[in-house]
């Protein structure tokens, strides 16, 4: 697909969260019932608990690190606590599941105030199994320093979905 | 809000101190959108305060330097903009002016807006006259707008090309499996081989 095609481009994932990369591995990310495809709306209340993560790949001897960040908080035209970390697991193993690594931040619910926000998973594969330390709180994380702290280099697979708050009128005037 | 308030001020008591050639509007390099973002930093040149006839307009006299000119409509880049939105700007703007000075501009609203002059003249303060706070609040909600309004479209698009690319894959395995199918169909029509039937062979010595 050309680069400006590129959902995760025209979103803007690519640009205010990560940089150019190309996809490498499967990661399907799935809430109840629903599968997570670039620009859904869910809403706070289907996305409560942790979804479940499976990850392509071939070598169980090899591992990932599944970040999920809201790049949108508090607010879309004011995102001065860009971006805000919602969950962090480490050493996954390819073909497997976030079930099967190491959560170093656990699973934070959604729960936008303002406006209409991003949700963004990304996957990466370390070098090796690492020991991640968390950060001390959740705002202001930088996935991008975050990857270069850890030598994990550009992403191997990344989604996102949309979500504003419960009673939301997505942005239309009522 | 009051975050953005404070945002507003300062950057345009540092906008102020800098040079601007860059966000002069006589630079031919100056675009609309230099001068829809910074509303604060344009110094009048000498040719509009001379040409300013219409010194009812201003609050006060500006005195050399003022410390800002803000005009809503005036400047190079804002003509088409008149012409777009006629309606809109010409009751906003009358609105601002004192009321002695409405009279001698209705009968030609389209050339005071044209004139280099601004229709208000501000100093830049830290307690801001009524006037200016609304025209501050104005442009910046116009810019917030413009913001939301390119997300939404963005937000729209990216789902639309998301969509497409998951119809395309889908088409792409639904043949497949087809094919496969068929492939297989195939396979079971024919008669079975030799090999898979049963068969009596020899194998103990009894």
């Amino acid at each position: 697909m050309p680069r400006d095609r590129d959902p995760l481009v025209v979103g803007r994932v690519i640009g205010d969260v990560l940089d150019p990369f190309t996809r490498s591995i499967s990661l399907r990310v799935t809430y109840a019932t629903r599968d997570v495809s670039n620009g859904v709306e869910l809403k706070p209340s289907q996305v409560v608990n942790q979804p479940r993560v499976d990850i392509g790949g071939d070598d169980l001897r090899t591992f990932y690190t599944l970040v999920m960040v809201d790049p949108d908080a508090p607010s879309p035209s004011d995102p001065n606590l860009r971006e805000y970390l919602h969950w962090l697991v480490t050493d996954i193993p390819a073909t497997t599941g976030a079930s099967f690594g190491q959560e170093v931040v656990c699973y934070e619910s959604p729960r936008p105030t303002v406006g209409i926000h991003r949700f963004v998973f990304v996957l990466f594969r370390q070098l090796g199994r690492q020991t991640v330390y968390a950060p001390g709180w959740r705002q202001n994380f930088n996935t991008r320093d975050f990857a270069e702290l850890y030598n994990l280099g550009l992403p191997v697979a990344a989604v996102y979905f949309n979500c504003q708050r419960e009673s939301g009128s997505g942005g239309r005037r009522t | 809000m009051e975050e953005v308030w404070k945002e507003i001020n300062l950057a345009s008591l540092h906008d102020n101190s800098s040079s601007r050639e860059g966000l002069n509007p006589h630079n031919p390099h100056f675009i609309l959108q230099d001068f829809l973002a910074r509303p604060f930093s344009k110094d009048p040149p000498a040719n509009r305060v001379s040409a300013n006839g219409d010194t009812t307009f201003l609050v006060s006299p500006p005195p050399p330097p003022p410390a800002t000119l803000l005009s809503l409509n005036s400047g190079p880049g804002f003509d088409f903009l008149d012409n777009s939105y006629p309606l809109r700007s010409k009751p906003r703007l009358q609105m601002q002016n004192n009321p002695i000075s409405d009279l001698p501009n209705m009968n030609c609203p389209f050339e005071a807006l044209a004139s280099p002059s601004g229709l208000a003249c501000f100093d830049k303060k830290r307690f801001q006259d009524p006037d200016n706070n609304s025209g501050d609040r104005r442009h910046k909600r116009m810019i917030k707008n413009r913001e939301s309004a390119a997300r939404s479209r963005a937000r729209k698009q990216a789902y639309t090309n998301e969509l497409e690319l998951e119809v395309a894959h889908l088409m792409e395995e639904n043949a497949r499996l087809k094919r496969q199918q068929e492939q297989l169909r195939v396979a079971a029509a024919t008669p079975l081989s030799g090999k898979r039937t049963l068969q009596r062979t020899s194998t103990a010595p009894f």
